[in-house]
């Protein structure tokens, strides 16, 4: 039965990209029609960095941003968040989570880590950031559900900034997550 | 780096008309169909207590948007929303209701002038 997919902010508006980033004029659309056609209701999740750091932020690793200030932006964000989740859980929706693999604060699986990033942004395109491991606000929104007693949703990122990237992968582990419960 | 393909144009979606709920507009398909992003606001059905946070997130984002010239425009609305936009010194962007989807898309093309 069709669930409740929360999903990363720029999957619905990709003007929230840093510069350079995105990928369509406005919503992704080959995931969120794939959710569509499987009958999911989409609840758009706020995207931490834009309200940060703003639409002129430089393209992060998780170390530059992951200071306490960020956190507690995160944290209350990640509760605003899970408070919709919990709508959804206490009255028995099906409920995933699509973030973004590579984020600093939205990746799921992969995130970007360079203990030694900083200073005047001249790094070669893509260096060796990826890392295994989830971004600041998933990190967050998992302790924030845990708090309230919520197991975390099963979860994946879309892949769309990756190396590598296949679309028709990433639709196909979108169906898994869909139907893997 | 691939060049950036944004559109610069947000709208700010009442939940149910995101979703397409029976009877109402799909205002995903209208959106993609004219390039707009979307920001979406919290569905009726959430109580206050979590539709505000919901909507001070809104109200936060919206106000960045804003700050650069990008276009706005609120479709269906929420309650409350313009009280949020007001805390973080955001006017209301031009608000519309649809009833079908070319009313929509006659107000999204009217907001781009």
């Amino acid at each position: 039965m069709p669930g409740v997919a929360f999903v990363a902010h720029c999957l619905l508006n990709q003007n929230s990209k840093t510069h350079g980033g995105a990928r369509c004029p406005g919503i992704y659309s080959p995931l969120v029609e794939e959710l569509r056609d499987a009958g999911w209701r989409l609840e758009q999740m706020p995207c931490p960095e834009l309200a940060f750091t703003g639409l002129h932020r430089f393209w992060a690793v998780k170390e530059q941003l992951d200071t306490s200030a960020y956190r507690r932006h995160c944290r209350r964000i990640a509760a605003a968040v899970a408070g919709a989740i919990e709508v959804h859980v206490r009255r028995g929706d099906d409920v995933i989570i699509v973030g973004i693999e590579g984020s600093p604060s939205m990746g799921v699986h992969i995130t970007s880590s360079d203990p030694d990033r900083g200073g005047r942004p001249e790094w070669p395109d893509g260096a060796g950031e990826l890392s295994p491991g989830s971004g600041i606000f998933m990190e967050e929104i998992v302790a924030e559900l845990t708090e309230r007693g919520i197991e975390a949703p099963r979860a994946m990122g879309i892949s769309h900034q990756l190396p590598g990237h296949d679309p028709e992968a990433e639709r196909a582990a979108l169906r898994d997550l869909m139907e893997a419960s | 780096m691939d060049a950036d393909a944004r559109c610069f144009r947000v709208a700010l979606v009442a939940g149910e008309l995101l979703n397409a709920a029976e009877g109402r507009v799909d205002a995903m398909a209208v959106l993609q169909a004219e390039e707009w992003g979307a920001i979406q606001l919290p569905a009726a059905e959430y109580p206050d207590e979590v539709a505000g946070p919901l909507l001070e997130q809104v109200a936060e984002q919206v106000e960045e948007f804003a700050r650069h010239g990008y276009t706005l425009a609120v479709v269906g609305g929420r309650p409350g929303l313009d009280e949020a936009l007001a805390r973080v010194g955001v006017a209301a962007p031009p608000a519309f209701d649809p009833d079908t989807a070319d009313e929509l898309v006659a107000f999204l093309k009217e907001t781009c002038r």
